[in-house]
């Protein structure tokens, strides 16, 4: 019989209306790294807090060499040696690096905290690894790569044996996950159990040793990888054959409909500006995509665009007119559709029903209201008529509560409301953010049909994939500033990560002023 | 000179107050939990703090033991009645700010009924003096002696020995930086096994015990040890919070916005030994009003950059992450 | 297999209630107050036990034998109901309905003393002089919250004091409308003393009936204007508002000027009213305490859900523990027994909600364990599910 470190055995955990692991079962083997493969809301993260002690299953057992535990809290798994490094990351924004290495195993005597010790043993660990940090800065003035290196040696502090990753690559260039994939296989080399949640093939083939696959809440399969394809584990993922391109024709712009010149927008956290000096162009009938890792200023500039925030100086040009200082409703009139990043937080008013919330773009205008009253009749018809358009499902139709939702389909409602506007530019804003696969085939196709239908198309995504197949030009920032203007079909994946990285940028202004 | 002793000899015992009851504030919000409550929680203290000292007057202790029991009593009072708005805000998830409104009417309601009913009056008046001429030794000393320790209160020396030990508490300790984890980021405290409403509870806690000392202290230093249902403690609950908000939800500033606040206050009351002022020929109503308009001045400069713990008066849902 | 069914009759009614919102807040609503009163029976146990059960009977009964007045002092706690209740529909907790209450009653005594107006007009003035002067003492919370950021609840609180200072001074520094020997206001003239209904051995006025019209019309605004959809959505969800271009700024200090409007209405409403002795009216007593009305409005809007139909009803309702309150004196207990009880009502109506849910929860999973193959229940009809998507997805 085999030896395993952890073994997770017919485990179950139902939520209200959903069971999200249905007996599953994944055997993890010492010095091994185990990806957990599978879309968005097949179960993986539920599985991993299970683990954690986070979540409490319903079912089904864990043993740790062989012997059965009870994991009730993160404090029982973190005395059996596991660790995790969240997928949003788990940091106190106000306190330093070392702080939260040390949070909730604060080396103390007396109840006062002893940080000299402490603080010699990060920088053992740090310089150990190679993982570079500052102990002293704050978590919120340091990159998003330092602050994962963080949670890995949170990791190491509390000497855990068994690592969890959850989706740790979403945030970094290519570059930083070869460093992050390398340090992986440090570990597992040293005998710790690497736990590797992801949804990327091409990493698991890089890296992992074995791979077991979820969907919906149930168990499909684990495999090695050696002895697998690509092809395979996205057929086991997706449960049917899928093709990663884009269809679409060849794209033919038009005249220029969103023109933005040295825009400057300050930045809400730090006392620079988080855009600096941009100037680019969209064009009627092209898809034009910013690139780049998150928090280099892409949700200020879109900000700027939409109205959500105010720009210091520079001018933004909406066919013909300036809309610098508009306000966000007379944006929306002059031809802006925005499919914001957040739609719970901007999107969807999640206790107002579907209908109410497909006219909140348009509840004023007179086909809806009439001296200030509502015209609830035409608002039925015109939901009934988007939710049969956009096919979105729901329980009651029109007189759904969003809140009630899926994902999915209040993404759907989000689009339809967009782009059956009047509208000559369409911003989207990480469209397929926390979809499964059939909903981001459905996204893709409403951009593509928006950009064939004449309007200009500003797309914004984190998405190595989705900026290579979605878009016809790539824009990409760093540090608040554009550094390329590409054309997707002439460039690799690790160029565009050299460009998101900043080891390498073109003179983009100039050859945006020269066209 | 004795203009300035005056004023800073009356203004430590009421800026005391204010700072203790801040604190406690503090530890409750740095936690995470709005604690509107304050002001129920002084009356609440200085109210069961008064009735032990209205039964033990004519015992013959001495008054300065009888003010430490009497603030034992008021800090137990406080706890109790803190222990209500955790067990709301906390474990049932109740929006705070209500919770906190109702336990400020509960309050003055319960004092009036019961003092109406057992006392025939408002409240409850006690006989007994704490106040302290002159310490011994320290009170000779030049400049500082007449400010520090001449017609003052035993209060204004616990008061400085509890700023030193929250200080201490909220930078120094283990449980410092877990409870300020809490009120910045419970998920990330849960996840490395902090036990959120243990600390969200503990965070309460020890504001309802400064709150409960606080009150009673305001009842010793500013209302001759008396205590009354009709006034209260008058808005110190939630001048408090603005001192607090002033501070920044750090002990030291927080120190500073109670001496300035206690300084307006007073200057306020002695108006009319301040020959300049009382020249003036200004409705002393406005003078009495100037606490308040300066918490608003404050706010209006201040809010805007404002370093409120990110999770505050959210109630912390594990579900949710 | 029959036992079965009926059970799963049973679950599906429960789940069905449970949705009804409308439903669940009422229910949650009087739980609250059926806990305020019994802990207000326990109090009183505790102060006298042996007329416990007598003072009990008058708070609950006791309203019933004076209607009239029942009605009459429901008038002003309405109106702050309404305003608190109105804020909260936006996300703003009008604390300060108080202080605007108060300066609606400054406002009011000001057009009644000072104006000199025909019978039929200056009642009316006045009104609508308390009205503006609310509106002034909410607009200033709205503006600090809109262009400041400031907390609308301590801007309140703080406003609370320095109207109440302000108004004491004010009403001092008058001749005309203070009487010192009596410390108080004089009578205002009968011109500007709100009408009476007629009813004998009461003094209820138009008051009421306006307060109620009142209410009906904060329904129509909220249910079915684009003012009200804004307001709404901005209560549920002030980003999504902004982003939908919704002018927020704008909307808050509309609202709170709304708020402060139908306080200082209240604050009017109850000084203009005719008292008991013939001619004369209410009277103010500046001695520097803040109007108790503000907060019991607080405790009015909780129960009625912040919804102005529901905050009608629960005004009277308080308004009937109060009457019943003021007769526990005639057993030894002092009426501040209701203000104790409205306090835990307060309390427990902060999460009845939540309480509710708990309970509802609770029920539910009981019949879970009676029956562990829900669990199966649920994975087939997943698997049901799962099988029509592909089904239908083959099908395309």
């Amino acid at each position: 019989m085999e030896k395993y470190i952890i073994e997770m055995i017919n485990i179950t955990k139902v939520f209200p209306g959903i069971i999200a692991n249905d007996n599953i079962t994944l055997r993890l083997r010492k010095g091994e790294i185990h990806a957990l493969l599978g879309e968005n809301g097949a179960g993986k993260s539920t599985l991993m807090s299970v683990l954690f002690g986070l979540y409490q299953p319903d079912g089904g057992e864990i043993r740790k060499n062989g012997q059965v535990v009870h994991i009730n809290n993160p404090n029982d798994a973190n005395d059996l040696g596991i660790g995790m490094v969240h997928q949003h990351f788990k940091l106190v924004e106000i306190f330093t690096v070392l702080e939260n290495i040390i949070l909730g195993v604060e080396p103390n005597k007396m109840g006062f905290i002893q940080k000299k010790e402490a603080r010699e043993k990060v920088l053992v660990l740090s310089e150990k690894y190679g993982l570079k940090i500052d102990p002293d800065a704050r978590i919120e003035d340091i990159t998003v790569g330092m602050q994962q290196r963080v949670e890995i040696l949170k990791m190491l502090y509390r000497d855990n044996e068994i690592l969890i990753f959850d989706e740790p690559t979403a945030v970094l260039t290519p570059q930083e996950i070869n460093e992050l994939l390398q340090t992986m296989r440090e570990f597992a080399n040293e005998g710790k159990s690497i736990l590797f949640i992801t949804h990327k093939l091409n990493e698991i083939m890089a890296v992992a040793d074995r791979c077991t696959v979820l969907r919906k809440g149930k168990l499909i399969g684990t495999v090695d990888i050696k002895d697998t394809t690509k092809e395979e584990l996205s057929r086991m993922m997706v449960g049917r054959d899928v093709s990663f391109k884009v269809e679409k024709k060849e794209k033919k712009p038009e005249d220029v409909v969103l023109s933005v010149r040295n825009l400057s927008v300050p930045s809400k956290t730090h006392k620079k500006d988080a855009v600096k000096n941009v100037s680019f162009d969209i064009r009627r009938g092209e898809i034009v995509c910013i690139a780049g890792i998150d928090g280099n200023g892409q949700t200020e500039l879109v900000g700027a665009i939409t109205g959500l925030e105010k720009s210091s100086s520079g001018s933004i040009i909406l066919n013909g007119k300036d809309i610098t200082k508009a306000p966000i409703r007379k944006r929306s009139i002059e031809g802006i559709s925005h499919i914001p990043e957040d739609r719970h937080k901007h999107g969807l008013v999640l206790d107002y029903k579907l209908e109410e919330n497909l006219v909140l773009q348009r509840y004023w205008q007179p086909e809806f209201q009439n001296k200030g009253f509502i015209k609830f009749n035409a608002v039925r018809k015109y939901a009934e008529k988007l939710i049969d358009k956009f096919d979105i499902r729901s329980g009651q139709g029109p007189i759904t509560i969003a809140r009630s939702m899926s994902g999915g389909n209040q993404q759907k409602a989000i689009i339809a409301r967009e782009i059956d506007k009047k509208h000559d530019l369409l911003v989207a804003v990480q469209p397929t953010r926390g979809l499964d696969v059939g909903a981001i085939e459905y996204v893709h196709k409403q951009l593509v049909e928006t950009r064939d239908a004449g309007k200009g198309v500003l797309l914004v995504s984190f998405e190595l994939d989705e900026v290579m197949d979605v878009s016809d030009r790539i824009l990409v920032m760093y540090e608040g500033e554009i550094v390329g203007d590409l054309d997707p079909n002439k460039i690799t994946v690790e160029e565009l990560g050299l460009y998101m990285s900043g080891a390498k940028r073109d003179r983009v202004k100039e050859i945006n002023d020269a066209g | 000179m004795s203009t300035l002793y005056y004023l800073i000899q009356n203004m430590l015992p009421v800026a005391i107050s204010l700072l203790l009851v801040a604190l406690g504030g503090m530890f409750s919000e740095v936690g995470g939990v709005i604690n509107i409550a304050l002001e129920g929680i002084m009356l609440f203290g200085a109210y069961f703090a008064t009735l032990f000292v209205y039964f033990v007057q004519d015992s013959g202790l001495n008054p300065q033991t009888i003010l430490i029991l009497g603030m034992l009593v008021a800090a137990v009072a406080g706890l109790i009645y803190s222990l209500l708005l955790s067990f709301a805000a906390v474990t049932m998830k109740a929006n705070q700010t209500i919770v906190g409104t109702s336990l400020n009417m509960l309050i003055p309601a319960a004092v009036l009924l019961f003092s109406k009913m057992f006392f025939m009056s408002d409240g409850i008046t006690t006989s007994i003096n704490f106040y302290i001429r002159k310490v011994p030794v320290l009170g000779d000393i030049p400049v500082i002696g007449p400010m520090f320790f001449q017609r003052t209160y035993l209060t204004v020396m616990i008061g400085f020995a509890l700023l030193i030990i929250s200080t201490v508490v909220f930078y120094k300790t283990k449980f410092g930086l877990r409870l300020r984890a809490c009120g910045e980021h419970p998920h990330a405290a849960d996840s490395v096994g902090i036990n959120v409403h243990k600390m969200r509870y503990l965070g309460t806690s020890i504001s309802g015990i400064l709150g409960g000392i606080g009150g009673f202290f305001y009842s010793v230093g500013i209302m001759d040890g008396n205590v009354n249902g009709h006034t209260g403690v008058a808005g110190f609950g939630f001048l408090a919070l603005a001192v607090m908000i002033f501070g920044q939800w750090r002990p030291g500033k927080i120190f500073l916005g109670a001496l300035f606040f206690a300084f307006l206050r007073t200057l306020a009351y002695s108006v009319s030994l301040i020959p300049f002022l009382a020249n003036l020929g200004i409705d002393q109503t406005y003078y009495r009003m100037m606490p308040y308009v300066a918490t608003m001045v404050v706010l209006a400069f201040t809010s805007k950059k404002s370093r409120a713990p990110k999770a505050e008066g959210i109630p912390y849902d594990k579900s949710l992450r | 297999m029959q036992d079965r069914n009926s059970d799963t009759n049973k679950s599906i009614n429960l789940n069905s209630i449970r949705k009804n919102i409308d439903f669940s807040s009422f229910t949650s609503a009087l739980m609250a107050i059926l806990l305020g009163l019994i802990f207000g029976f326990f109090v009183m146990l505790f102060a006298m036990p042996a007329n416990a059960l007598a003072g009990f009977r008058y708070i609950a009964l006791g309203g019933f034998s004076r209607l009239g007045d029942v009605f009459y002092f429901a008038t002003p706690i309405l109106m702050t109901g309404l305003s608190v209740g109105f804020a909260f529909k936006m996300g703003l907790f009008n604390i300060g309905a108080s202080g605007q209450y108060t300066m609606g009653m400054f406002f009011a005594l000001m057009a009644g003393f000072m104006l000199d107006l025909p019978n039929g007009l200056h009642w009316i003035v006045a009104v609508l002089a308390g009205m503006v002067g609310g509106l002034i003492w909410g607009f200033i919370p709205g503006f600090f919250k809109a262009l400041l950021n400031v907390n609308e609840v301590i801007t309140s609180i703080m406003f609370n004091y320095i109207g109440m200072y302000l108004v004491d001074m004010w009403v001092r520094g008058s001749s005309t409308m203070y009487n010192s020997t009596i410390t108080r206001t004089n009578y205002i003239p009968q011109s500007a003393q709100i009408p009476s209904l007629g009813f004998t051995g009461t003094n209820v006025n138009y008051g009421i009936v306006l307060a109620i019209l009142i209410g009906i019309l904060l329904y129509i605004i909220l249910q079915k204007t684009t003012f009200g959809y804004e307001l709404k959505a901005t209560g549920y969800n002030k980003h999504a508002a902004e982003y939908a271009g919704m002018r927020g700024k704008t909307n808050i200090i509309i609202t709170m000027m709304i708020a402060g409007a139908l306080s200082g209405l209240g604050g009017a409403f109850a000084i203009l009213a005719p008292s008991g002795i013939p001619g004369s009216s209410m009277t103010y007593e500046p001695v520097n305490i803040i109007a108790a009305n503000g907060f019991n409005g607080i405790a009015v809007a909780l129960l009625g859900n912040s919804h102005p139909i529901g905050i009608i009803f629960s005004a009277l309702f308080i308004s009937h523990l109060q009457r019943g309150g003021t007769l526990t004196t005639l057993v030894g207990y002092k009426p501040e027994i209701i203000d104790v009880v409205i306090a835990i009502i307060i309390y427990f109506s902060a999460f009845a909600m939540i309480m509710n849910a708990a309970i509802g929860r609770f029920i539910k999973k009981r019949i879970k364990k009676e029956h562990t193959d829900i669990i199966e229940d649920i994975k087939e009809e997943i698997d049901n599910i799962e099988a029509s998507n592909n089904n239908s997805k083959e099908a395309e």
